[in-house]
Formats: structure tokens, sequence, C-alpha cells
């Protein structure tokens, strides 16, 4: 059985791959040298590849399961197919629930914001694609610039792919929700509640994200404490950066008070961490 | 029965890149170790992924490529990120800011690598000043590479603040982060040479002082001023002119925001 892994690798892992039934037995049977082991390794390398170099939708079920030995598989080998499928799972994901946020504003801020979900995510991974490559390797996981930002992108991508799920059930709770025409009062609480509700949604799908992101580092690693390190740097960095991005392409959900933009028109005058230091200022003065 | 569907447990040495490795701890007698490195993007591989191989390279006779190499990289890394600090206010800061980036971080360098070697020395060494300085200038590579790294997410806050106490904090918080992954370089650097210098730790607090002080002996680095640097009348420690700074009346764009 050793000899039938270390033939196979891990493309044996992928549960996508109908594992034969008593395959153990088979293995047995045919030897390390049988023409049999070889029929059934090319076989299963030939599915692999089969769904490896298209826009297999079923690789998604594997992002959102998490399965570490096909994801440590993904990250080891450039499948353009595959970064070009996260890629779309990130836009439109991301994008649908964007729109669902935007639509209670106005149905133009609605595809404002499908277009600017999106474009926080993607810039968020390729600003922090340099030092988080960097971070990996000197934090105890030997992966290169490359399998670093693929990382990312999966995580952003299993994120994108809970949103996308999320954005029909946003969508109908803005539908029921007042109308910006409503009374100022009950239009902000509105505003308030869409706000919350979002965060709400948007924090899942990171923690969920980022516990799949784990596992896979884990498994890398080799070690708890590399992978934590790791995880925690690249968070940081994204959060800082993202936290950033979202200020500049700010609104997203749209004040009531305030007109339906693209950006506004001080989108690069101060920083999000400016305003919050503000913010905890004025509410800790006399 | 059902347990036959589930496939067997596979080698994790199977993936490419091995890693289950930390990149910093191959074996000591790594033959990968001891691979000769060529050229600006294997220095940097070095750097980052194969320390030990670059620290092996700084033991050979011909060290002085390798040091000359990896100031090399540093200059140019310096000048990068300077750029991208110029940025915030342009204009001259677009050209002073680098210069200045590369000659604080050099001129730093220069005047703690004597009190470097003389606690590798006090320690019982028995490394020599070239090594010394190869570790150093290891430090300044990987310090800048990271920096680079940074740039981007550095640029990104300079177009979007016209706070210099924020950009500076930023720009600060980069440094500092780079600052450690350096000096952990140069720890491990001194750990390969079986040798510790007495009160590393002394040595690494005032190298960051020094730094430190670049910031405020060069400035202006982040923001302008009538003068490219402050005149005689002008010196001051880096604490005052931080707390200075934080006294200043908040900017055009801020008081706007705040409005």
């Amino acid at each position: 059985m050793s000899c039938l892994t270390s033939l196979t690798g891990r493309c044996f892992s992928s549960r996508w791959v109908s594992w034969p039934r008593h395959c153990s037995t088979r293995a047995g049977k045919f030897g390390a040298g049988g023409a049999g082991l070889h029929r059934l390794r090319d076989e299963l390398n030939l599915n692999v590849n089969s769904v490896a170099n298209t826009l297999d939708l079923r690789q998604i079920s594997i992002l959102l399961r998490g399965q570490v030995d096909d994801l440590s598989s993904w990250l080891a080998r450039a499948e353009p197919a595959r970064t070009a499928l996260q890629l779309t799972v990130i836009v439109i994901g991301s994008g649908l629930y964007g729109a669902a946020m935007g639509a209670w504003r106005a149905p133009l801020q609605a595809g404002f914001v499908a277009i600017k979900f999106p474009l926080v995510i993607l810039l968020t991974t390729f600003g922090t694609g340099m030092i988080n490559g960097m971070f990996a390797p000197l934090l105890g996981l030997n992966l290169s610039f490359r399998q670093s930002a693929r990382a990312v992108l999966m995580s952003f991508a299993i994120a994108s792919a809970i949103l996308g799920a999320f954005s029909p059930i946003l969508a109908f709770l803005v539908w029921n929700s007042p109308p910006l025409t409503d009374a100022p009062a009950n239009a902000t609480t509105t505003h308030a509640l869409i706000k919350l509700i979002s965060v709400v949604a948007i924090a899942f799908a990171g923690v969920a994200a980022n516990l799949r992101l784990y596992l896979l580092l884990r498994q890398l690693a080799g070690t708890t404490s590399a992978a934590r390190r790791v995880l925690c740097a690249w968070l940081a960095m994204n959060l800082f950066f993202g936290s950033q991005l979202v200020w500049i392409l700010r609104p997203f959900i749209g004040a009531p008070w305030l007109p339906v933009q693209f950006l506004r028109p001080n989108a690069f005058e101060g920083n999000f961490y400016e305003t919050v230091l503000r913010d905890v200022t004025q509410l800790l003065s006399p | 029965m059902s347990d036959y569907n589930h496939p067997p447990p596979l080698p994790s040495a199977s993936l490419p890149f091995s890693p289950g490795q930390p990149a910093a701890r191959p074996p000591a007698d790594d033959p990968a170790d001891q691979q000769p490195i060529a050229g600006f993007v294997e220095t940097v591989e070095s750097l980052l992924r194969q320390p030990r191989r670059l620290m092996h390279q700084l033991r050979q006779p011909g060290r002085g490529h390798a040091i000359s190499a990896l100031l090399f990289m540093a200059i140019l890394c310096a000048l990068v990120y300077g750029l991208v600090v110029g940025t915030f206010s342009g204009g001259t800061q677009l050209w002073a800011a680098p210069v200045k980036t590369v000659v604080g971080l050099f001129f730093a360098a220069a005047i703690c690598l004597p009190s470097l070697y003389i606690f590798a020395c006090l320690g019982g060494s028995q490394v020599r000043l070239i090594e010394v300085a190869g570790l150093l200038a290891g430090l300044l590579a990987l310090l800048t590479v990271l920096l680079v790294g940074f740039a981007p997410v550095a640029w990104v806050f300079s177009q979007s603040t016209k706070s210099e106490v924020a950009m500076g904090a930023l720009h600060l918080g980069f440094f500092l982060v780079a600052t450690c992954f350096g000096l952990r370089f140069l720890l491990s650097g001194f750990t390969r040479l079986n040798t510790r210098p007495a009160g590393l730790s002394v040595w690494t607090l005032i190298f960051v002082l020094v730094l430190l002080q670049m910031t405020t002996a060069l400035r202006p680095l982040v923001g302008t001023a009538d003068t490219l640097l402050p005149g005689s009348k002008e010196k001051k420690f880096f604490l005052t002119h931080w707390s200075e700074c934080l006294r200043q009346p908040a900017p055009e764009g801020r008081q706007a925001l705040q409005r």
C-alpha cells in the first residue's frame, strides 16, 4: 500500500475522484510492479487532470469543505483554469453580496457596490501579496510568493462563495425593509440594521474562510505554531490594508442623507485608522 | 466494509515544496546550503528562504561578492521604499526621501558595526570583522526587502491621508517589523558562527535607537520643510521631535474631515 501511495502521490486523496471499492485488496493483489497498478494510477491521474484543467464547479465544494490534501496539491501546481475559477467565484460571490447590500439605497448603488466589493478583495490580495509571500518563509512555512498568493486567494474564494450564498437572504431582507423614502428616523434605523447584518455575514464568512486556511497551513507547516504565526501575519496585513481600501472605496451601503456615488469626493482624505482614533477620542473626551 | 472507500494516508514529502520543514531550519550539513548564489533574484530567495545558504557564502573566501550583492540590494530596495515615502509630499521629496533613507540606514549600520564586532570579540568569538560586516549587510538587505514588500500598502496610505503623523507612524511600524526580522537574521548568523556576542541585546537596542534618531536627524522624511536637513540650532532627540509632531494642529484635510 505504501508503494501505491508513493506512486500515485496526492492524487489519491482527491475525494471527488471515485475511490475504487476494495482498493486495498486490489493493490495487494497487483503487487508493487503489477501492470494493473499502473493502469489504476494512470486512470486516477487522468481523472484528476481532466478536472483540474477545466473550470469544474466541483472544485468549489472542495474549497468549501476545506479538503486539505486536495488544497495542498492545488497549491503545489499552478493551474490557470483553477485560478480563473477562484477569481470568478470572488467576482460573482462578493459582487452579488455587494449588489444586495447596496440595493436598499438605490439600484445604481447596487451596481456600484457589485463592482467595488470584489475590487476590495482583489486589490487586498494583490497589494499584500508581496509582503505575505515574504512573511511565510520567514515565519516557518516554505511557500513561494505564488503559493502564498494562491492560498490567500483560496481563502477569499471561500469567503466570497459564502457571501454569494448569503446574498439572496440579504436581498430578501432589503426587499422587506422600509424604503428610503420613509421617515428619516426609519431610514436611519434601517440603514443601521442592514449595516449590522452585513457586518455579521462578512465576519462569519471571514472566520469560516480563515479556519479553512488555517487547516491548510497546519498541514503544510507540519506544526501548529508555524501555521498560527503565518495566519496571524497574513490576517493582520490583509485586515490592515483591506480596511483602508474599504475606507477609500466607500460608500458601500450608502448613508440615506448622502447622494449615490461611486466614490466620495473626499475618498482620498484621511484614513480608516485616523477616523477610528478620532471617534474613540470623541467618545472618551469629557 | 465501508472503510475500503477511504484512501490511504499520504506521505507529506510528495509535495514539491516540502512544506513540512520550516524554511530556516534545514540540516546543518545540507548540500543545498553550499550551493553558490548567483544573481539578484537568487540572493533575495536565499535571504528569505535559505538564510543558511547565504551565511555559508559569507564564510567562504569569495565573500566580498556576496556582501557587495547584499549591499547593492539594500541600496536598491531602500531607494524604492524611499521613493514611496517621498510620494506623500512629492516635489523635492521624490529624490530627497530615497537618498535620505539610504544614507540613514547605511550611516547607522556603519557607526554600529565596530561596536557589534567588539561585542562579538568580548563574547570570546573568533569571528572576523568582514564576517560581522556580512551579517550586518544581510540585516540591511532583509530589512529593506521587507520594506519593499510593504511598499504597495504604504503607497495606498500615502495617497489617502494628509496627516504627517499618521504616515510617520505607519512607516515607523513597517520599519520596526522589518528590523525585527533583520535582527533575527543577525542572531541566527551568529548562532551559525557558533558564537553569541556578549550583550547582543544591548547592541540591538543601540542599533534601533540610532536608526530612530536618524529619522529625526535627517528630517523631513515625511512632509516638507524649508531646508533639506535641519539646521544646527534645530537638533533634537527623536522623542522630543515626535511629541512636538503630535502636538501640532491637524492639517487642513484632517480638519475638513473632522468638520
